[in-house]
């Protein structure tokens, strides 16, 4: 195949097919951006995992503008505060300078190498970030406004004309008209206009021909446009690859579209250049003189060593400190878990069992919930199992509810609550009739001709209610409260499954947790989901198995389920026989307030009514202590927290899941005991009942992935907020009901905000580091599923995620090499 | 001497030649190659999802029961010799980057209308 393109004259031009096979390439230099109703988190360098983690980082700085490391001075802070030990740091350093013999070589009397790798990190001064531009480019702010314009979802006042054309055909029809883009391509781009082809692909390729790039550059000039508005690109790849069509349907746009915009931008000769990287100082003078060393004085090889240390950029010192981070979680961790390998079992049933998500917040709420009676809890992912898209009654569009790497394979639809048909009637007329008054208000407010009356209309109303917000935000919400009838009383999702869908769902959550069939009498299924009020991120903090909405609906689901007679019947054919006595029940972990909602307790049998009253009021008790817990974290009181849920100045609800580090692969035994500080998924798993690997495979595979994204979302948003992530909360703006921008336009942002991950005094509260995978299983039986599967080949030996597998027999822990070995960022700091 | 020319078979009533190209990628590469097809023309195609077989990199596993992104998938288009040259062209460009193969081959097809070519578009 490849050499077909040989056979084509050089200077000919690719064709429309070409064209769209590297834009299809092109396009994977960014990731799918969610909008804000369903946020997901993404690894901004997804379309890097197929090289080394050191250089996926290197070549996103470059294409993306961005810093390939934290700040010098913020690792130090962070190293201060006890978050990263010295111990471990002076190891990583070991570790980049080859091995204990380099790292020990003699510099002077006294000095070797490692006291000058350590004086870099430690006591020189930083290396200085990367340069913030202070103004957007034109280019960018010119094709930002229009992409703004083309993908508004109902916010502006004024609809774009001419969308159905597509995003490419839309702008060419107006840009004649727009002074910005007279300013910014002249009198060439005015004659392009007129000229280019109107088919985007065609367009592109009469771009290259005429910029002369050849195709085997062709791609990577593609890709570096890409990369120069990542958030609008990304959201075109989701409106293309994840929307459901109607989404797009008035306005198409495809990653051919901005291509062909930003080359009729280049052909104008209207490019801004890049922001070049600032060089890195020369450090070997200053480096040589804090370690008393003579120059004149250094062997041959001492001045190398001396030259080839003092060259390291702030990049290789962050590698050093991310290492070093890793390091210290491995061994605070690890040893404590290969210990517990030998535990006895709990002595006495559990009074309840609990399976939440894997999310780390829930970690600790299990925790608190285990400290609090005799109870079980287990981990699973949060849609628990089913790939389901719920329409909810007065809503417009449906809610995929699962994982983004599934597409929905049935529609739920909500239905009354026997009995509560009315009280569900009046609950979609008052969504329905909400929204329309939103609608109305917001156009009546936007118009020229209504602006004022509006507020002269709505103002005395408006401040009363900006009042109650402000003075008395927990008040407002009682009321709310007060006068919504409770939704989840009257309205229930019904699905349509099959009886052989329902026992594959149910046995799901059996064989991927290793949940005994001897189930207790009481079993809730634990969704989540987070509260906030005025916050873009609010979906952030929901459950991101869910695909960013709360898991409630599926945990209802699943347990009416495994409540049926009939599935219970056909788990008896795969070896499952449930206790006759055993109760399933849902609920919903708020992760703002540790308030926890049981869902449909009134078909709870009598015979279970004391268990009920036991298990809730110990959910009150552990909801309290993780309150309690989490105030600390955030330096508030626990009642804060509760005003901050309803607060419509709250820029910081919760801590969501900063501080993620691992994802734990084992039975509740591996880590009941150990403080995880809510920086660990934990998926439940028993490898005895796992012979093939195949419940391991689908854990490794799917939930750990998701794990993997999230944890590359907080790192990058981390070490370059700017870029990677979406700037300071306070000076966002939201555009199109989609994103956020930071000041009044330009691109839309990618990552978290900076009050997501650090803390008020500007330190860094999330620590940047590599997610390492824990898996409790023989080591043959790991290898065998890593084997055969591409993805975890890629993650696990480009040095994406750390693999630890800790072998049940021996509790020996062994790490995954990454590939091409010298391995440059350490080995196991744990056994082998 | 002269080279021996092969004259296929003639056509039983109702049969049309056309040409099959038949792609094996990873399931995480679907898009491009859809993109390929459309701007080739190519009015549709079959998709056999969960492909499972052995290839340079050893045994390929089909997909996990929690990621649609994992496995091999196999594509399926007919078209006329243009089109599925071109959607060749289109592949090649792919593969410069991606692994992936594709069979190319003539076959024989009822109401060759199901295989028109149509307005290729991404825009």
């Amino acid at each position: 195949m490849n050499q077909m393109a040989t056979l084509r004259p050089a200077d000919t031009m690719l064709s429309r097919t070409e064209i769209a096979g590297l834009v299809a390439l092109a396009a994977r230099t960014v990731p799918p951006l969610w909008p804000l109703e369903s946020a997901i988190a993404v690894n901004p360098l997804a379309g890097l995992e197929d090289l080394p983690f050191a250089a996926a980082v290197r070549v996103g700085a470059n294409r993306f503008g961005a810093a390939t490391s934290l700040p010098l001075g913020q690792w130090r802070a962070l190293l201060h505060a006890g978050r990263i030990d010295e111990t471990r740091l002076r190891d990583a350093a070991v570790q980049q300078l080859g091995g204990l013999y380099r790292a020990c070589a003699v510099m002077a009397p006294g000095v070797c190498a490692l006291d000058l790798l350590m004086a870099r990190l430690l006591h020189l001064p930083a290396v200085d970030p990367h340069p913030v531009p202070a103004t957007l480019a034109p280019d960018v702010a010119f094709l930002a406004k229009w992409c703004g314009a083309f993908f508004d979802q109902g916010l502006a006042a004024m609809v774009m004309p001419r969308r159905e054309l597509g995003l490419y055909r839309a702008v060419l029809a107006l840009a004649g008209h727009d002074a910005d883009f007279r300013a910014l391509a002249g009198t060439t781009g005015a004659t392009l206009l007129l000229t280019v082809p109107r088919d985007p692909l065609a367009a592109i390729a009469e771009a290259l021909h005429d910029l002369g790039v050849p195709a085997d550059q062709s791609l990577d000039h593609l890709s570096l446009l890409v990369a120069r508005m990542p958030g609008w690109a990304g959201h075109i790849r989701w409106r293309s690859e994840q929307a459901d069509p109607d989404v797009a349907a008035a306005a198409p746009a495809t990653m051919a579209d901005l291509l062909a915009l930003w080359a009729l931008i280049e052909r104008a000769g209207a490019l801004a250049p890049l922001p070049a990287a600032p060089p890195s100082g020369d450090v070997t003078a200053s480096l040589a003189a804090h370690c008393g060393l003579d120059r004149a004085r250094l062997a041959p090889a001492q001045h190398e060593r001396l030259a080839a240390i003092a060259m390291l950029d702030a990049g290789d010192l962050g590698k050093v400190f991310m290492a070093a981070a890793e390091g210290t979680w491995c061994h605070s961790h690890i040893p404590r878990m290969r210990a517990s390998i030998d535990l006895p079992a709990a002595a006495c049933p559990p009074a309840a069992q609990l399976v939440f998500c894997i999310d780390v917040r829930s970690e600790p709420f299990r925790r608190a919930r285990e400290n609090v009676g005799p109870y079980e809890t287990f981990g699973y992912a949060g849609f628990f199992g089913l790939p389901i898209a719920l329409h909810c009654a007065g809503d417009d569009r449906r809610k995929r509810l699962l994982p983004v790497l599934l597409a929905p394979q049935h529609d739920v639809v909500e239905a009354p609550v026997p009995g509560r048909e009315h009280q569900a009637d009046t609950i979609a007329r008052a969504r329905a009739r909400d929204r329309q008054t939103a609608g109305l208000f917001a156009a009546a407010k936007q118009g020229t001709a209504t602006a004022f009356a509006t507020a002269e209309a709505t103002g005395l109303l408006a401040g009363l209610v900006m009042v109650t917000r402000t003075l008395m935000p927990r008040l407002g919400a009682r009321i709310a409260a007060l006068t919504d009838p409770c939704r989840h009383a009257a309205l229930a999702p019904a699905p349509q499954f099959s009886l052989a869908d329902k026992v594959g769902f149910a046995l799901s959550l059996f064989r991927l947790t290793g949940m005994p069939a001897a189930t207790a009498r009481l079993v809730v299924l634990a969704g989540h989901g987070g509260s906030a009020v005025n916050n873009p991120y609010a979906a952030a903090l929901d459950c991101g198995a869910c695909g960013g909405h709360a898991g409630g609906a599926n945990a209802r689901i699943l347990t009416a389920i495994l409540n049926d007679r009939t599935v219970r019947q056909g788990l008896l054919a795969h070896d499952l026989a449930l206790p006759e006595t055993t109760v399933f029940l849902a609920a919903e972990h708020n992760t703002t307030t540790d308030l926890v909602t049981l869902f449909d307790t009134d078909a709870v049998p009598a015979t279970h009514r004391a268990d009920l009253a036991r298990l809730t009021a110990d959910l009150d008790r552990a909801g309290a202590l993780n309150r309690q817990r989490r105030a600390v974290q955030l330096c508030r009181s626990p009642e804060d927290l509760l005003t901050g849920a309803v607060h419509w100045g709250e820029v910081r609800p919760e801590w969501g899941l900063a501080g993620n580090a691992a994802f734990i692969v084992g039975p509740r035994t591996l880590t009941q005991g150990i403080d995880l500080d809510g920086r660990a998924f934990l998926h439940s798993y028993d490898w005895r009942g796992d012979p093939g690997g195949t419940a391991l495979a689908t854990i490794l595979t799917a939930p750990m992935v998701v794990a993997q994204w999230i944890n590359c979302q907080y790192l990058f948003s981390t070490i370059d907020n700017r870029r990677y992530g979406s700037g300071d909360k306070t000076t966002q703006n939201v555009i199109g009901g989609i994103g956020v921008v930071q000041g009044n336009g330009g691109d839309l942002a990618v990552g978290l905000p900076r009050q997501s991950l650090f803390t008020d005094d500007g330190n860094p509260y999330h620590v940047p580091q590599r997610l390492t995978t824990v898996v409790l299983a023989p080591f043959a039986q790991v290898a065998a599923v890593v084997e055969a599967h591409d993805i975890l080949r890629r993650l696990f030996g480009n040095g994406w995620v750390h693999l630890l597998v800790i072998d049940p027999e021996t509790g020996k822990a062994r790490r995954w090499a990454s590939d091409g070995a010298p391995d440059d960022e350490g080995r196991s700091p744990v056994s082998h | 001497m002269t080279t021996p020319v092969y004259t296929p078979p003639p056509l039983d009533p109702g049969l049309h030649r056309l040409r099959k190209v038949e792609i094996v990628v990873h399931a995480e590469d679907i898009v491009p190659v859809e993109d390929v097809l459309r701007a080739a023309g190519v009015g549709g195609w079959t998709m056999i999802r969960d492909v499972a077989g052995v290839g340079h990199s050893g045994f390929h596993q089909g997909k996990s029961i929690f990621n649609d992104h994992s496995g091999l998938i196999m594509f399926v288009g007919v078209g006329e010799a243009a089109v599925i040259a071109d959607v060749a062209r289109g592949l090649a460009r792919l593969f410069e980057a991606r692994p992936g193969v594709t069979f190319l081959s003539d076959v024989e097809v009822l109401r060759s209308d199901y295989f028109a070519r149509v307005p290729g578009d991404l825009g």
